[in-house]
């Protein structure tokens, strides 16, 4: 019986601490909330300098209920999506050209090299001239950070696929086109996915960046509008905002494609296919 | 020299001819550029197009020696390095204890690790309007966002490092009787520092990447001023050279310093790639 309670008490322990667990990441979170809250009713600072935690759900709530958030949001995002569309595109398509022709790579590095240390916002000033303001400047930014990135990795995912399958689907027959499709592309796919996931974080920022001078919507023109209002609820709503975006599409979107990748081309198709 | 050398640099090569070969390699890298440039002046001449628009190669060399014997650019280069070399500095000093203090309490780790990973993608650029009124158009406000892009990649990574760490190096070290200190010289800081550079180049890159944006934005000096503010007059030309002095000093801080101290800690803590 006493037994029995000692069991129970300790599966009850057991479980209050894996709850505890769960519920741990949250602490920090909760933690500056805290912070935030008593450091605003002991210092009363004014709320041009930080506002209330309940202002910023306000600005949040106000901005979504009169449809200036969606607006904001759905213009970030959709630059998001053609830029990085497109440089995935270009990137992987030149990563396949470069890396399979080692003299195309070896010529184009240094050009590499170089464009991918001014990649991104560094083209702002140029092509404000070129392209004026809005989205084509905000595409054109997004693409040159995430085509560089993606491409690099493409460059040396194709570079490292091991030459004895690509030697041995030819030795079954095989011709180019189908060695590239059968080998080369699985065998560089965890790369391009690592290239994609890392452009994509580095895309976001260039996006915000460019927003903030180069764009009349999106979430970088919201806050920096509301910088010029003193409305530094709209800044942290929006940057909370801003922040949730990437962590959902990092999260929910890319690592889940990497991880099934790598288990699906990586190392269980060897097992498989060797029984 | 060029392609009538090739083949018989090529041949010669493990036997004497060594300058030979590293002129041929230092040709090979100029070469892209030279045809870069001669598309350049294609363009320009071919589609006649406006001084506003794009300049001539030849233009843009004139403002480059303009700028560098007026030392317009050594004033704000040497702008951009410093914050960029302070903001590094301070990153790791404060970011790396940090990272070891977090990563050696399991809780810790766990409950910070969600966070940090928050922090991290809200870039640092976004903070700029509050970084503003909070500090103004001063180079605190830069300095701010350039540590707050820095140090975040660099406390997750010590703290991911340390977590990766064997415990039976800990506890073997314990049991020797060392002292806390003994165990962070000689376990946390050896086994984590691989990750720590890591967190340190990624640091760099959005670190480097922030500044230039914060830089266009509050300007009070740096490269990204000079070629902002170059936007406001219309001078092309200027804008193309701090593009390429911005590209080349990248690629020199990247090689010159992060990228010998990754070789060395990869290469000494047996992690050699081939």
């Amino acid at each position: 019986m006493s037994m029995q309670a000692t069991h129970a008490s300790a599966s009850v322990h057991h479980a209050l601490g894996r709850i505890g667990w769960r519920l741990l990441p949250a602490v920090p979170f909760v933690a500056l909330l805290l912070a935030w809250w008593i450091a605003w009713e002991l210092l009363q600072p004014s709320k041009a300098t930080l506002p209330p935690v309940a202002d910023v759900v306000d600005a949040i709530w106000i901005s979504a209920a009169n449809g200036d958030l969606w607006t904001h949001t759905l213009a970030s995002l959709w630059r998001l999506l053609l830029g990085a569309g497109v440089g995935i595109i270009t990137g992987i398509v030149g990563g396949f050209v470069a890396g399979l022709y080692r003299n195309v790579s070896e010529f184009l590095n240094p050009l590499v090299v170089f464009f991918n240390a001014i990649s991104g916002i560094v083209w702002l000033p140029l092509m404000i001239g070129w392209l004026g303001i809005g989205t084509a400047l905000a595409v054109f930014v997004i693409w040159n950070t995430v085509f560089f990135i993606v491409f690099q990795n493409t460059v040396l995912g194709v570079q490292l696929v091991p030459q004895v399958y690509e030697q041995g689907v030819q030795a079954l027959g095989g011709g180019r086109w189908e060695t590239i499709r059968t080998v080369i592309l699985p065998g560089a796919l965890p790369y391009i996915l690592t290239g994609i996931r890392s452009g994509l974080g580095f895309g976001w920022r260039a996006l915000i960046a460019a927003e903030l001078v180069g764009a009349s919507t999106g979430l970088g023109h919201m806050i920096f509008q509301a910088a010029e209002y003193h409305r530094s609820d709209i800044i942290i709503g929006g940057c909370l905002i801003i922040g949730t975006i990437a962590i959902a599409i990092d999260r929910w979107i890319l690592l889940p494609l990497e991880q099934r990748t790598i288990e699906r081309w990586g190392l269980v198709i060897d097992v498989t296919k060797e029984q | 020299m060029s392609v009538a050398a090739a083949p018989s640099a090529a041949l010669a090569r493990p036997a004497s001819s060594l300058s030979l070969w590293r002129g041929l390699r230092g040709f090979r890298i100029l070469l892209p550029f030279a045809a870069l440039i001669a598309i350049w002046w294609t363009v320009k001449v071919a589609g006649n197009i406006d001084d506003g628009l794009l300049v001539s190669p030849l233009q843009a060399w004139d403002a480059f020696v303009h700028l560098v014997t007026h030392g317009v650019i050594a004033e704000y280069a040497s702008t951009s390095l410093r914050m960029i070399g302070i903001a590094a500095l301070l990153s790791m000093l404060i970011g790396v204890p940090i990272g070891f203090a977090v990563g050696t309490n399991r809780y810790a780790a766990h409950s910070l690790e969600g966070f940090l990973r928050f922090l991290q993608s809200i870039s640092g650029i976004a903070w700029l309007p509050l970084a503003i009124i909070w500090f103004g158009f001063s180079n605190t406000t830069t300095l701010v966002i350039v540590i707050y892009s820095l140090i975040v990649p660099i406390i997750f990574n010590s703290m991911i490092g340390v977590r990766s760490i064997p415990e039976n190096y800990v506890m073997a070290l314990r049991s020797l009787g060392a002292s806390r200190l003994r165990l962070v010289t000689d376990v946390y800081l050896p086994g984590a520092l691989p990750s720590i550079v890591v967190g340190l180049r990624l640091g760099m890159g959005y670190g480097w990447r922030a500044l230039i944006a914060a830089e266009m934005l509050v300007r009070k000096g740096g490269l990204g001023d000079l070629i902002f503010g170059a936007r406001t007059f219309g001078q092309i030309d200027r804008i193309m050279v701090g593009m390429i002095v911005i590209g080349c000093l990248y690629i020199v801080v990247d090689r010159l310093i992060v990228q010998p101290i990754e070789n060395l800690t990869v290469a000494r803590w047996g992690l050699l790639r081939q």
